[in-house]
């Protein structure tokens, strides 16, 4: 029995150099520390992604990206595709769990200064696919085609119709015509499996070879030489990354026996829109910081100020790298703890605000 | 083959045979390796089953609520009835004797019973209580309290649908 | 009050002076257009002499003006001193209603008649324009006379309740009359009101029988299809039970006063009194209208038949057809009642003490067992339907999608539906075959039901086994690094990690 498999790697090895790769993996070396546990989120953030790859593809086989249909093909997948339920209930959870460890990722990064010098262009990527990952949310919400993610997206679409100049022309963009219909479908269905996912693809591989290049970034001040232990990425790490994973798979496992993903009604694009429209937890906070904003202020319209100030905020938080001088140069900056924990705790306040108003 | 010790691959690469004598830690390794594995293998067979189940095509045709196609012109005679499924309720495709189609919800306004087109009279009729509507969906004799819901029949080239009036 | 002392009583005192003073009072027997009149010996003046109107002391010139106290021609008709001559038209009405809707001036005659006859005249059918355009269809000349009036209660009068029908079909009998104004309204009320008990009795003398206005009301009848009329399907029942349900009225006719109380209890009664189903049976329906008349024995499932036709001729054609003949049984009251139909359950058949079959069928016939046979049936297809309508809902209330077998629960109901009116040939084989559809549909639909909650569970297990495996699988993965790590550190490959935890 082991003889043949002996074989067989030997066979493989020698034209794929496998035994190369097994030796860099394992001269690879996982700084240990106090805040060791962070460096787990990026592995599950990863494994949610292909969790969400491998159940849209399978998906895919079923949906039908058109007004008439889309509802109906949900329904069908829900009720009459053995274990379409799972399918879709677990690409609607890791959907929502992969935006959750992706945050909690990037805030870990952020805190511990991680994109500092060299590691400037894993923060952007990380940032970017971020981005992504809230307009793959965006684009999904709509493809049930159900009353509330039509509404929501009507919202959704309007707010970005707001921005001067570029809105307009980007609103009947995203919407594919002057209103939500059919077209909008078709367009973030088009959005959702293929131009998201391949642009998404190209920045997780540059993500993760400048991962495997550079290694794990260690925190400031770990720098004396009996503070540094580390651990052999292969196996010690990678095999505490696919336990955690074990344990992500059963989590979303229960959620979807136990909270099968609803499915609601059918949009009717001519029905007065239903009570308590809101948009998925994480655009939360935007949409009810919107709601405080006044009307006018000073000469400015407050929604566009809104949507301006939520711009260049995001635009500074993505360029920390740039003009965090300090940690690049091995100091820790107040402010930016101060920024930092400014910005999670307005995000927590208001999602909180939002989820319960 | 890798410069690691032996003993740190028994997953990869694939552990060397020949092995020292058991001892009791090399049991109890044993017994790790069996539930390892065991447990690998009915973990695959619980995420392949699934998976394999999903993809087998369900038996049945899907629901489509909005618009059902019925036939083609040719297939469907003139002065008759055909009760067509409509998502869950039937709907009644009636082509009168001078060609026209018109569709009514085949749900008698009476008792929820399944109406029919009865030929020899030229009417939509409910066999449960002798029910009757014209073909305009109009009740006119029997117990019937309201007319018939109407549908909307459109013909494209030589198909015929029939779909919700909005 | 203020208002009624201060203004009023001394207007309607003032009003008292002038009316009496402007009309001679009886006593004065000098009216000069009558004694003129009289003197020519006219038709008019002749009536007048006993009109209701000249009793209480109305001279012509109340309605004709002029002079009445000169015995000059010239002087009395001077239409420049306020003679009216003629009146034609609206002015007829316009005349009467000078008075009539005037309580102060009625009130002067010590007068007690409403006075709104001429307002509900006006809202009337007959207060509509007629083929002229000029004037109302009928003025109150057309119905009550003109020099003649007497009172409604004067047997002479041609409203009094016995020439009633008379006046009213002196133009509704008019065929060609008639259909100027409305070509699908019927001519022969007349004749069916004759054929009717109303119509004999009324014939015969009797004035407390309904003629026209008993039910149609006098001055403000309108259509018949008119919501507010008095016998609109929905009003009709009420009209009837004005007098029918009056013990007080129908003493000495010897017929019950209950059938308004027992209609409206019935599912006849409650599908048109409220739930305004103007599908369902008024008095009228079953009665007949102008020739009311409680339908014969033999009738009986032809009345009923009109709406349930299916049952009334599975009815004819069925055994029971000539046993109810020769025992002079009503057909379909015997068992269902008349104005007290309650909605027919399943309890109705069988050979239990409510079921009716047992009235006449007795332990050992032939029909007796059929009873017996048809009863269990029906018990299984309704305790079949509700076990598998109640396993669809619970698959629901699971979260389950089962509309197709929601769907074909249709097809049970169906079956009992069409079982109920199969009953009705009294054939045990063909209500059989009528159940057993039934059976079969719902045995699948029971199936299907029974399968998803089963699903329900079998995602509950799968979840367990795989939770199961998984947590097999994570704790040896566990055990398996950190006995990775205790070699590494005896190695000294990790300098002091810590344990994974």
């Amino acid at each position: 029995m082991k003889k043949p498999l002996q074989k067989f790697y030997a066979w493989l090895d020698e034209r794929a150099k496998i035994s190369d790769l097994v030796q860099f993996m394992g001269k690879k070396y996982v700084p240990v520390h106090r805040h060791s546990v962070w460096y787990y989120f990026g592995g599950v953030a990863l494994f949610l992604f292909i969790i969400q790859v491998t159940t849209g593809i399978l998906l895919l086989l079923y949906y039908k990206g058109s007004e008439q249909l889309a509802f109906e093909s949900i329904q069908f997948i829900m009720s009459k595709v053995q274990f379409g339920w799972l399918v879709r209930s677990i690409h609607s959870w890791a959907a929502n769990l992969f935006i959750l460890a992706a945050v909690i990722h990037m805030f870990s990064v952020y805190f511990e200064r991680s994109y500092r010098n060299p590691r400037e262009i894993t923060w952007l990527t990380g940032m970017l696919m971020l981005f992504l990952g809230l307009g793959f949310g965006f684009s999904g919400y709509l493809l049930p085609w159900n009353e509330l993610a039509f509404f929501a997206t009507k919202v959704g679409t309007d707010i970005a119709g707001v921005v001067p100049v570029v809105g307009k022309p980007l609103m009947i963009f995203l919407r594919g015509g002057e209103d939500v219909t059919g077209a909008t479908l078709s367009r973030f269905f088009g959005f959702h499996v293929a131009l998201f996912p391949g642009i998404f693809t190209f920045l997780l591989v540059v993500h993760l070879l400048l991962v495997q290049r550079q290694g794990m970034s260690e925190p400031l001040g770990l720098d004396a030489e009996h503070d540094r232990k580390t651990m052999p990425f292969f196996p010690n790490f990678m095999l505490r990354d696919v336990l955690l994973w074990l344990i992500v798979l059963n989590v979303l496992a229960v959620l979807a026996v136990f909270f099968p993903w609803e499915l609601g009604r059918k949009a009717d694009p001519f029905a007065s829109a239903p009570a308590g429209i809101r948009p998925e937890w994480y655009f939360l906070f935007m949409f009810q910081s919107l709601k405080y904003v006044p009307p006018r202020i000073l000469f400015l319209d407050g929604e566009v100020l809104g949507i301006g100030l939520f711009g260049i905020a995001g635009l500074i938080w993505l360029l920390v790298p740039f003009w965090d001088r300090k940690s690049a140069r091995g100091l820790r900056s107040r402010t930016i703890s101060y920024v930092g924990i400014g910005v999670v705790a307005y995000i927590l306040v208001f999602t909180i605000l939002g989820w319960f108003l | 083959m890798s410069s690691r010790p032996d003993d740190n691959a028994p997953l990869f690469p694939p552990p060397v045979a020949g092995q020292a004598l058991p001892s009791a830690g090399e049991q109890r390794r044993d017994f790790l390796k069996l539930a390892l594995g065991g447990g690998f293998i009915a973990w695959i067979a619980a995420v392949l089953y699934p998976v394999f189940s999903y993809l087998k095509p369900p038996k049945q045709a899907e629901v489509e609520v909005t618009n059902v196609k019925v036939g083609k012109l040719g297939q469907i005679e003139k002065d008759s009835g055909t009760i067509v499924r409509f998502g869950s309720k039937p709907v009644i495709l009636i082509r009168t004797a001078a060609g026209d189609f018109h569709a009514f919800s085949a749900t008698c306004t009476h008792l929820d019973c399944t109406v029919q087109y009865k030929k020899d009279i030229g009417v939509i009729w409910c066999a449960c209580h002798n029910g009757k509507y014209d073909l305009t969906g109009r009740n006119i004799s029997g117990p019937p309290p309201r007319p018939l819901e109407e549908y909307r029949v459109i013909v494209q080239g030589d198909e015929v649908s029939v779909s919700k009036k909005t | 009050m203020v208002f009624v002392k201060q203004v009023l009583l001394p207007a309607a005192a003032l009003a008292w002076i002038l009316l009496v003073s402007a009309i001679p009072s009886r006593a004065d027997t000098r009216d000069g257009c009558l004694t003129c009149h009289q003197g020519l010996g006219d038709k008019p003046s002749a009536l007048f002499a006993h009109d209701v109107h000249a009793a209480r002391g109305v001279t012509c010139a109340g309605c004709h003006g002029g002079n009445a106290a000169t015995d000059d021609m010239e002087q009395a008709m001077n239409k420049t001193a306020g003679f009216l001559g003629k009146p034609a038209g609206d002015e007829i009405s316009l005349m009467c209603a000078r008075c009539h809707s005037d309580s102060l001036k009625m009130a002067g005659f010590h007068s007690s008649i409403p006075t709104g006859q001429f307002a509900a005249l006006q809202q009337s059918v007959h207060g509509r324009l007629s083929l002229n355009g000029k004037e109302r269809i009928v003025q109150c000349t057309t119905c009550h006379g003109a020099h003649g009036i007497l009172a409604v209660t004067d047997p002479s009068s041609p409203v009094h309740p016995l020439n009633v029908v008379a006046t009213c079909t002196s133009c509704h009998n008019n065929a060609k009359y008639i259909r100027q104004y409305n070509p699908g309204l019927a001519v022969d009320q007349l004749e069916k009101y004759r054929t009717s008990v109303h119509g004999v009795r009324n014939a015969a003398g009797d004035g407390r029988v309904a003629e026209c206005a008993s039910c149609h009301g006098s001055h403000g009848i309108l259509q018949a299809k008119d919501v507010r009329s008095r016998v609109y399907p929905t009003n009709l029942p009420g009209t009837c039970a004005s007098c029918h349900s009056d013990p007080e009225h129908m003493r000495g006719y010897g017929i019950p006063t209950d059938q308004f109380a027992k209609y409206s209890a019935s599912v006849h009664g409650i599908a048109l009194l409220q739930k305004r189903d103007l599908g369902a049976p008024a008095c009228n329906s079953c009665h007949g209208n102008h020739g009311a008349t409680p339908p014969g024995v033999e009738s009986i499932s032809k009345v009923c038949g009109t709406c349930h036709a299916l049952n009334a001729d599975l009815f004819s054609s069925s055994p029971h057809k000539g046993a109810f003949d020769a025992a002079n049984l009503p057909e379909c009251e015997t068992c269902h009642g008349n104005h007290e139909i309650l909605p027919a359950t399943s309890a109705l058949l069988g050979v239990g003490p409510d079921a009716v079959c047992s009235r006449c069928h007795s332990s050992g016939d032939a029909g007796y067992r059929t009873a017996g046979t048809m009863k269990a049936l029906v018990d299984s297809l309704e305790s079949g339907e509700k076990k598998a309508g109640a396993l669809v809902e619970e698959a629901e209330q699971k979260g389950m999608e089962i509309a197709e077998a929601k769907f074909r629960l249709r097809d049970t109901r169906q079956a009992g539906l069409e079982a109920r009116t199969m009953v009705h040939s009294f054939d045990g084989a063909r209500f059989a075959a009528v159940i057993g559809k039934g059976l079969a549909t719902n045995s699948s639909v029971t199936e299907e039901a029974t399968k998803t909650i089963q699903e329900f569970y079998f995602r509950r297990i799968g979840l367990g086994i795989a939770t199961l495996i998984i947590t097999v699988l994570a704790l040896s993965l566990y055990v398996y690094v950190r006995r990775i790590e205790r070699r590494q550190a005896g190695e000294g490959k990790m300098t002091g990690g810590p344990p994974i935890h």
